[in-house]
């Protein structure tokens, strides 16, 4: 049987926001890219376990992560330091999957837990419900939120803008006071 | 924001009050953190700018015509099901 066609252009029209997810996730377009494949191999194989008129971004990105926490768990039994490995990647290639101007931002976002990571990206990018976002990740709605304003928290402490008053200066000086923040 | 001249701030965090040992991820007392997030409204509608421009800008850029190629590959073929 055929997949219908709706249905199709369902999964197509999830694809750049899936990708989106799968990048701020991996901080790597090719290894993005290789996530939002098999994710598209697996859903298309399973496509009869989605049930039309419900959530496709939602049934999407759950089959997404899931790939991800699996793979991100045998990186960390096969390397010692996944973490520092994934940051000098990031360091190497800082335009992959945006423009240069977002490399700092992207650093910052890279520093923190995977758990909040994701948390943050679902809520505050990819536009989803607090309850949406913990059915993707598998937990309650207090735990969704607890990690979202977490990593909200960090994110303000490593891009240094602890107060109202560091807004104003330009970019430089602003790259300036993160690099207090981090010596 | 911190508070100065109080007599507890010479005492070690954990004799100040019964709640001490409560500390968020960055090992500051959850009190504090909270007064943090408070602050941080604008700090806050800075850092959700900065996330979205970053993820709209990849969403963006499309389907990548291999993804699309595999979508219409699989969905046009026989997938075995009733």
């Amino acid at each position: 049987m055929k997949l219908d066609p709706a249905i199709r252009d369902q999964v197509l029209a999830t694809v750049p926001s899936l990708r989106a997810f799968a990048i701020s996730l991996c901080g790597n377009v090719d290894r993005a890219d290789d996530l939002v494949q098999e994710t598209l191999l697996r859903a298309l194989a399973h496509i009869d376990s989605f049930q039309p008129g419900t959530n496709m971004p939602a049934w999407l990105f759950t089959i997404l992560r899931n790939l991800f926490r699996s793979e991100y768990r045998k990186r960390r039994r096969e390397v010692e330091d996944p973490d520092g490995r994934y940051a000098e990647t990031l360091k190497s290639h800082p335009e992959q999957g945006g423009r240069v101007e977002f490399s700092e931002f992207r650093a910052a976002l890279a520093k923190l837990p995977s758990e909040q990571r994701e948390a943050l990206i679902l809520v505050g990018a990819s536009g989803f419900s607090y309850e949406d976002a913990a059915a993707i990740c598998g937990c309650a709605v207090g735990t969704i939120k607890s990690r979202v304003n977490r990593a909200r928290t960090r994110l303000a402490d490593l891009l240094a803008i602890d107060s109202v008053d560091d807004f104003g200066p330009d970019r430089a000086t602003r790259a300036v006071l993160a690099r207090g923040a981090r010596g | 924001m911190m508070k100065t001249g109080k007599t507890s701030n010479l005492l070690p965090p954990a004799a100040n009050e019964n709640r001490a040992e409560t500390w968020d991820a960055m090992g500051r007392p959850i009190n504090q953190r909270k007064t943090e997030v408070r602050l941080g409204r604008e700090v806050q509608a800075r850092i959700g700018q900065q996330l979205r421009a970053m993820y709209d800008d990849i969403v963006s850029q499309g389907v990548p015509q291999h993804l699309a190629n595999l979508v219409r590959r699989l969905g046009d073929q026989d997938n075995g099901a009733k």
